[in-house]
């Protein structure tokens, strides 16, 4: 993997023309987490957008090291936001399958079966997303992280809706991660694992 | 190809919900039982108005389903799958129009010889009626994107968005309604339907840039 | 003129001459144009309304006009003045169409004996009717976040902007086919070329052209405090007034 390396500097957004936060600055390299904690409404997952380019940074900037632009950084990051991004009426293997084929990834079946497997999917190949519970549509979502294999993980609030076993396979497997040169910037509200464990804490605080 | 993948996607999700497919037709079905109901059952009545409502018919039943275009991935969060993939917005754009046009438009041209049947359509008129359809019903997909996209986070968006499309589609339904009311009365509808072939041409080039200009300042 | 807090100073200080300048005009060209015109040697005294109908119907494509390349402007470099501009004018625009069908419907009925007719001009102005209303609510659906709502607005004006000339030439178009040519409002050959009938008229296009600029600039105005409301300028400012 490249060392891709994520600088926020200054950076605010807004919500009807307010701030929503006082300045953050981040630098995350490879190997390093960062979790983003903060009040409901404080603009976590406006901040995320924004880092994921579903949004803007209304003031300050941005930029992904050594790219320049956005479409390499979009080449290098995975988003997994609020509403999942699963077609309720595909299945989960079409689910999965074509998240990477929009990715240009190219998958084997084995390798879609082996990542709902390790998602704790297994058996579920040719159900509907719409028949997975809370906690398993979540599965399938964070599936495509493993599947897709991008260096930077994006997360909101990745935690809920997942049990004790999914929290704690979802924590080794962003520590594996970050173990393995990847990245990962996440919201987490509750989760003293996860903080203690984080490289950065940024607090958003009212501006 | 990215464009394919999308589009079987979509034309996947839209065959598995099949209501959507059907609907616009039995929609179409039941208000062209209305105008006999209300007109007069008399052939040379329903006859004189047939090419209009056969057409309008088609640009309604094809109105209601533009919506969710994009409002349907938007709320599931698949759109974001496909913005932040890289591939280029206008051509998904495409993709999604023609996974619609796919989806609704084939299905409308297919079904407007029933209705023209109904309204007493002169035979002369079904080949014309046929290719202005074909013609239009990706301009009406087209223009949608357009529409959906700009409309895709606000709630009960339908009726803002067919005030906002209407007067883009004015000029097709001058020219399409046209091309089949001219051939009923023995005339030549070339003029008219080398005009919509002009319209489709400016709403390929330009409906997705326009959309896609939209989805970028919804996400912002 | 570019910046929010400049743009409402400057044009602080023209509000009120241009008011004064719009209601002069207006009082002399309604004055003159209802009783001192000529009648028309057809048309009697029911053409005196032409002195209202025509000025509006100008400005409903003039503002029109200025929506779009305001619109133009607010996409493309982000012109905070020219979102405000672009949204003051809406609402008068949509007003003036509003009124340009209204007088025409009342003027048609003593000329033609009907309140509507579908004719290109009534047609196309009743579509211009659409189209500003189609800008104003994509605004007003977004109403909680103003930056946004104005820049999906302007690419609402610029999309109506690229298809007025299409509208217009296929509405043409349909009623030459259907109908025959269109019926003039000027009225044909009548005495429209007659300096005492022009003049009101002129000075009625004028006085709407200041109304305009009176009206929107108060608009833009309100607009710019409204979206800026948290900005130290706007405190300053009304602090001040």
């Amino acid at each position: 993997m490249q060392s891709t390396i994520l600088h926020i500097s200054r950076a605010q957004c807004q919500k009807g023309g307010e701030p929503l936060f006082a300045p953050i600055d981040l630098t995350l390299k490879p190997g390093q987490m960062a979790v983003v904690a903060g009040n409901n409404g404080s603009g976590k997952t406006t901040l995320l957008e924004a880092v994921a380019c579903l949004g803007v940074f209304s003031y300050g900037g941005i930029n992904f090291a050594p790219y320049d632009n956005q479409e390499k950084w979009l080449l290098h990051s995975h988003y997994i936001g609020h509403s999942l991004g699963n077609k309720a009426n595909l299945s989960c293997l079409e689910n999965l399958k074509f998240a990477a084929a929009i990715n240009g990834i190219k998958v084997r079946e084995r390798q879609l079966s082996e990542t709902l497997d390790s998602v704790g999917l297994r058996g579920y190949e040719y159900q509907f997303a719409s028949d997975l519970s809370a906690g398993q549509k979540k599965r399938l979502a964070l599936g495509r992280l493993l599947l897709l294999n991008k260096q930077f993980w994006l997360l909101d609030e990745p935690f809920v809706n997942l049990d004790t076993t999914g929290c704690d396979w979802l924590f080794t497997c962003i520590s594996d991660h970050i173990n393995n040169g990847g990245a990962a910037l996440l919201t987490a509200h509750d989760n003293k694992r996860i903080h203690e464990k984080a490289d950065h804490l940024i607090q958003l605080e009212r501006p | 190809m990215r464009f394919w993948i999308l589009l079987q996607r979509d034309v996947l999700v839209a065959w598995r919900k099949k209501s959507n497919i059907y609907q616009p037709l039995v929609f179409q079905l039941l208000i062209v039982t209305m105008f006999p109901l209300g007109l007069g059952a008399g052939a040379q009545t329903l006859q004189k108005i047939a090419p209009a409502v056969v057409w309008i018919l088609a640009l309604i039943s094809t109105l209601i389903t533009l919506e969710n275009i994009f409002k349907d991935d938007y709320e599931d969060g698949s759109l974001a799958l496909y913005v932040l993939s890289g591939m280029s917005l206008p051509l998904a754009v495409l993709g999604k129009a023609a996974a619609h046009w796919l989806t609704t438009g084939l299905p409308v041209i297919l079904f407007a010889p029933v209705i023209a049947v109904l309204l007493h359509l002169p035979s002369t008129a079904y080949g014309v009626l046929m290719l202005s359809l074909l013609i239009a019903t990706p301009i009406f997909s087209l223009l949608g994107t357009v529409g959906s996209a700009l409309i895709m986070n606000i709630k009960n968006g339908g009726m803002l968005l067919s005030v906002l499309i209407m007067p883009l589609l004015a000029p097709v339904l001058i020219f399409g309604a046209g091309a089949v009311l001219e051939t009923t009365l023995g005339n030549n509808p070339s003029g008219h339907l080398s005009l919509l072939a002009g319209c489709f041409v400016l709403s390929l080039s330009l409906a997705p840039l326009a959309a896609a200009a939209a989805i970028k300042v919804n996400l912002e | 003129m570019g910046s929010p807090p400049s743009f409402y100073r400057i044009t602080g200080y023209w509000l009120k001459p241009l008011l004064i300048l719009a209601m002069l005009l207006m009082v002399y060209g309604l004055v003159d144009g209802l009783f001192f015109a000529p009648p028309d040697y057809q048309q009697g005294d029911s053409y005196r309304i032409m002195f209202v109908h025509v000025p509006a119907a100008w400005m409903s494509m003039f503002i029109y006009g200025i929506i779009g390349v305001s619109g133009i402007i607010a996409f493309v470099w982000r012109m905070k003045v020219a979102e405000a501009v672009m949204m003051a004018s809406a609402p008068i625009g949509a007003l003036f169409t509003a009124l340009t069908l209204l007088t025409g419907m009342l003027w048609g009925k003593p000329m033609w004996g009907t309140y509507w007719d579908w004719d290109a001009r009534m047609t196309s102005e009743l579509i211009l009717l659409f189209l500003y209303i189609g800008v104003m609510g994509i605004y007003s659906a977004y109403d909680d976040d103003p930056r946004k709502a104005a820049r999906l607005a302007a690419l609402v004006a610029i999309i109506g902007l690229v298809n007025l000339p299409i509208i217009r030439y296929s509405v043409v178009w349909w009623t030459s086919i259907h109908q025959g040519a269109s019926i003039s409002l000027m009225g044909g050959n009548s005495g429209i070329k007659e300096w005492s009938m022009l003049r009101p008229l002129l000075v009625m296009a004028l006085a709407t052209k200041f109304y305009y600029l009176y009206s929107m600039l108060h608009r833009a105005r309100s607009y710019l405090l409204r979206t800026e409301q948290n900005k130290s300028w706007v405190i300053k400012q009304v602090i001040e007034d």
